[in-house]
């Protein structure tokens, strides 16, 4: 929060709008900031200013940042221990532990019959859901960064998808689907687009389309906020000198707001890219009618394999959810590297 | 350099946060405690309790561990937990070492089978024993002791809409399954929206669903202790179901892909000819006033057969631990008593399993229509902890058999090799 007050103090003519920004993020406060602080200067002479102190004894660090380690520990690095070490054992249906796997767990993840389909579903979810999500953001956010009569109540209620909770919006949007009593179905029929219902969450042709749409609707909150952030940070003396230069729209957009916006859209596109990937709720509550994993991917597949398929195995699950988090990473690396992400530093 | 570091990390920390909650505590450990009749006794024990209903579970086993704290001094502490999470919830508590004194689900075998579980005879008095319904005794026992305690039962009936009936101009409900046949057809000729039979063979009960068929078909999953999953009595039965579908079309939209609560509320409003249901949807009914509606048994293949209930029951089962095997025998003594067990069932509105519980409810008309059927009541193979993946197996391939291009014979010939092979 820190971080993205002081960009704030450090755009005063933007500072309104940053403010409410940071303000309406503070319940998931971390990924707004630290978008803020990307795209303004104040981290790093807050860091200048730190070595100027010169440096503390590593006992009083360690006093400092003793409860966030043990946090840390806690939180993160004990259930990883406890996963790898369950994706190495072997369990009864009824959760006992047998005896040690050695690495049968991982093959008979591998050796699935169910894995291509599975992974082939986590593809499309992930790439299509990002891909839109951002360019209906970028599309928001231009939105959302004018001036205009009732922009606040745009505002919130663009927040509200964000604010409830995924299983709720999931379950609203298995009604809104609903074959017989949906609202889509009857606005589609009222209309005379479709003759018939579409069976949005039983029919193979529109799952997963259906699944995606509701990704996207949860996923353009935070992201058009990002954007609205980066938007906001970029200078207007720039815009002026393109219009005197005699830029058009297009051109000042294309060549102008989109490069500096570059380190927003990263932290947007990494950040939607783990989210994504790693969403449950959706996937789970709108596919819960379809039996087998024709339309499940990586996540639901991993819980499923533990408690409700006919493996029910807890160790097979933990060995796919090692893969899931080594997956993850390196998407996230090769991502990173092929924007070139430390070239944009410089 | 620093900032890609930093994305890096942060990244990996959300991954594996989603990642640690999914997995919620994997891990350690052999729950195999020993019933030590040395060890010091408890001063309290746990219950896991399914969720029934929002309204009564909870203030029914608050009443009760009152009673039981009341009686013997010992601390009852329950946590109520809804259908949706409690195999999860149950999974982790055992692989975290970490087993509940009792546990209240829908399966036990597994758990005998891992040896985590007193057997009647250590924990049950004999008057109480004798006293459950010998159709329950039978689908508790493993190898030859009784381990699932049935906490209530269920058993399915065929309920009807009397207004589409009567619009479609038939009398009575179907006896047999050309009756039944021909029924819905007329209930689906109807039009405006009306479906003949509303079926849930989707993944979260289909097993449910295609047993009460196949039992009125003189089918079973097991015969004479073998698998008999792909029997041509249960090839038959469905591809009757299929036929329902695909080609009568007298069934809701993808009935592979529909579970209870959609069938059933295609029911509560008035849309669907028939649907096979228990007390709680009456209940619903009741509250709704909405439908005018019938029970009736379910019909049978062929003229002049007995129809068969489908039943089930769910299970308390208790967990081995060092000087808990009083406290537990307690618990089973205070909870089959008249007015606990039967007060439970009344207000969840299930069936009772004890032959002194039928006694009290056969004052109740409603009930009439199970009731009879009771002590013969047909259930699923409960006592071969097999069954407890066979289920799984079902539930998420039996819809493919009455989908367009279902195979009947493929699919159930797939979960009879499944079954064979162990689960």
């Amino acid at each position: 929060m820190a971080d993205a007050h002081q960009g704030a103090v450090a755009e005063p003519g933007r500072m309104p709008v940053a403010a409410t920004a940071s303000a309406a993020s503070s319940p998931v406060s971390s990924p707004v900031s630290s978008a803020v602080s990307t795209s303004s200067g104040g981290p790093t002479s807050g860091r200048r200013r730190r070595t100027l102190h010169g440096r503390t004894s590593p006992w009083v660090a360690l006093l400092w940042l003793g409860p966030a380690l043990l946090l840390i520990i806690g939180v993160v690095v004990f259930p990883a221990f406890q996963l790898v070490k369950a994706a190495f054992s072997r369990y009864s249906i009824t959760g006992l532990r047998l005896g040690d796997a050695g690495a049968t767990n991982f093959t008979n993840v591998l050796n699935h019959s169910s894995l291509i389909t599975v992974l082939t579903n986590t593809v499309i979810w992930v790439v299509v859901v990002v891909a839109l999500t951002v360019v209906i953001s970028l599309a928001v956010a231009q939105f959302l960064a004018k001036d205009f009569f009732g922009r606040k109540v745009v505002r919130w209620a663009i927040i509200v998808p964000w604010a409830a909770s995924l299983v709720i919006t999931a379950k609203l949007f298995t009604m809104i689907y609903d074959y017989y009593y949906g609202t889509l179905n009857l606005i589609l029929q009222t209309l005379h687009i479709t003759s018939g219902p579409i069976d949005f969450l039983g029919d193979d042709r529109w799952t997963m389309a259906s699944m995606i749409w509701v990704g996207i609707f949860v996923s353009v909150p935070f992201t058009a906020y990002v954007f609205v952030a980066g938007l906001n940070a970029i200078p207007t003396d720039v815009y002026e000198a393109a219009k005197i230069d005699g830029a058009r729209p297009w051109q000042i957009y294309w060549r102008i707001t989109l490069p500096l916006l570059r380190p927003a859209l990263i932290v947007a596109s990494v950040l939607n890219i783990i989210y994504v990937f790693n969403s449950f709720p959706i996937v789970y509550t709108l596919n819960d009618r379809n039996p087998g994993f024709l339309h499940d991917t990586t996540i639901t597949f991993m819980y499923k394999l533990a408690f409700k398929s006919a493996e029910k195995d807890v160790g097979m699950s933990a060995a796919a959810g090692i893969f899931n988090v080594l997956l993850i990473l390196v998407v996230v690396v090769i991502y990173l590297r092929t924007l070139k992400w430390q070239e944009q530093e410089d | 350099m620093a900032r890609t570091m930093t994305a890096l990390i942060a990244g990996a920390g959300a991954a594996a946060l989603a990642l640690s909650a999914c997995s919620g505590g994997s891990g350690s450990g052999t729950a195999a405690g020993k019933s030590g009749d040395t060890a010091k006794k408890v001063t309290s024990i746990k219950l896991v309790a399914a969720e029934y209903s929002k309204d009564h579970t909870a203030a029914f086993w608050k009443q009760f561990a009152d009673k039981y704290k009341a009686k013997t001094g010992i601390t009852l502490d329950v946590q109520v937990v809804s259908w949706d999470s409690i195999d999860q919830q149950s999974s982790t508590m055992i692989q975290n070492n970490n087993a509940p004194d009792l546990l209240n689900l829908n399966v036990y075998a597994s758990y005998a089978k891992d040896k985590l579980l007193y057997s009647a005879d250590e924990v049950l008095s004999p008057a109480v024993k004798s006293d459950v319904l010998d159709a329950f005794v039978k689908s508790g026992t493993y190898k030859d002791k009784m381990y699932g305690m049935p906490d209530l039962s269920s058993a399915r009936a065929l309920f009807y809409n009397k207004d589409l009936f009567t619009k479609a101009g038939i009398s009575a409900p179907p006896k047999t399954w050309d009756e039944f046949e021909a029924d819905a057809k007329k209930v689906q000729a109807l039009g405006s929206g009306n479906i003949g039979y509303a079926m849930p063979l989707g993944p979260e009960e289909s097993q449910g669903e295609f047993s009460i068929w196949a039992f009125n078909n003189g089918g079973d999953w097991k015969t004479d202790g073998k698998w008999a999953i792909n029997s041509a009595k249960n090839v038959e039965t469905l591809t009757f179901l299929k036929k329902l579908s695909v080609e009568d079309k007298v069934t809701q939209n993808n009935p592979g892909r529909t579970n209870r609560a959609q069938a059933f509320d295609l029911f509560k409003s008035g849309k669907a000819g028939m649907v096979v249901g228990f007390s709680p949807l009456a209940g619903a009914l009741d509250t709704d006033k909405k439908v005018n509606y019938g029970v009736a048994p379910m019909p049978t293949k062929d003229e002049g057969g007995t129809p068969q209930t489908f039943g089930v029951t769910d299970y308390l089962m208790s967990f081995k631990k060092p000087g808990n095997q009083d406290a537990i025998k307690a618990f089973y003594e205070l909870y089959y008593q008249k007015d606990q067990v039967n007060q439970f069932i009344k207000d969840e509105g299930f069936l009772p399993v004890t032959k002194s519980g039928l006694a009290v409810f056969a004052s109740d008309v409603k009930l009439k229509v199970y009731l009879d059927t009771l002590p013969n009541v047909h259930l699923t193979p409960t006592d071969d902890p097999t069954w407890d993946k066979v289920k799984l197996a079902v539930q998420q391939n039996l819809g493919a058999g009455v989908g367009a291009n279902g195979d009947p014979q493929a699919v159930l010939g797939a979960l009879q090799k499944t079954a064979e092979n162990g689960g």
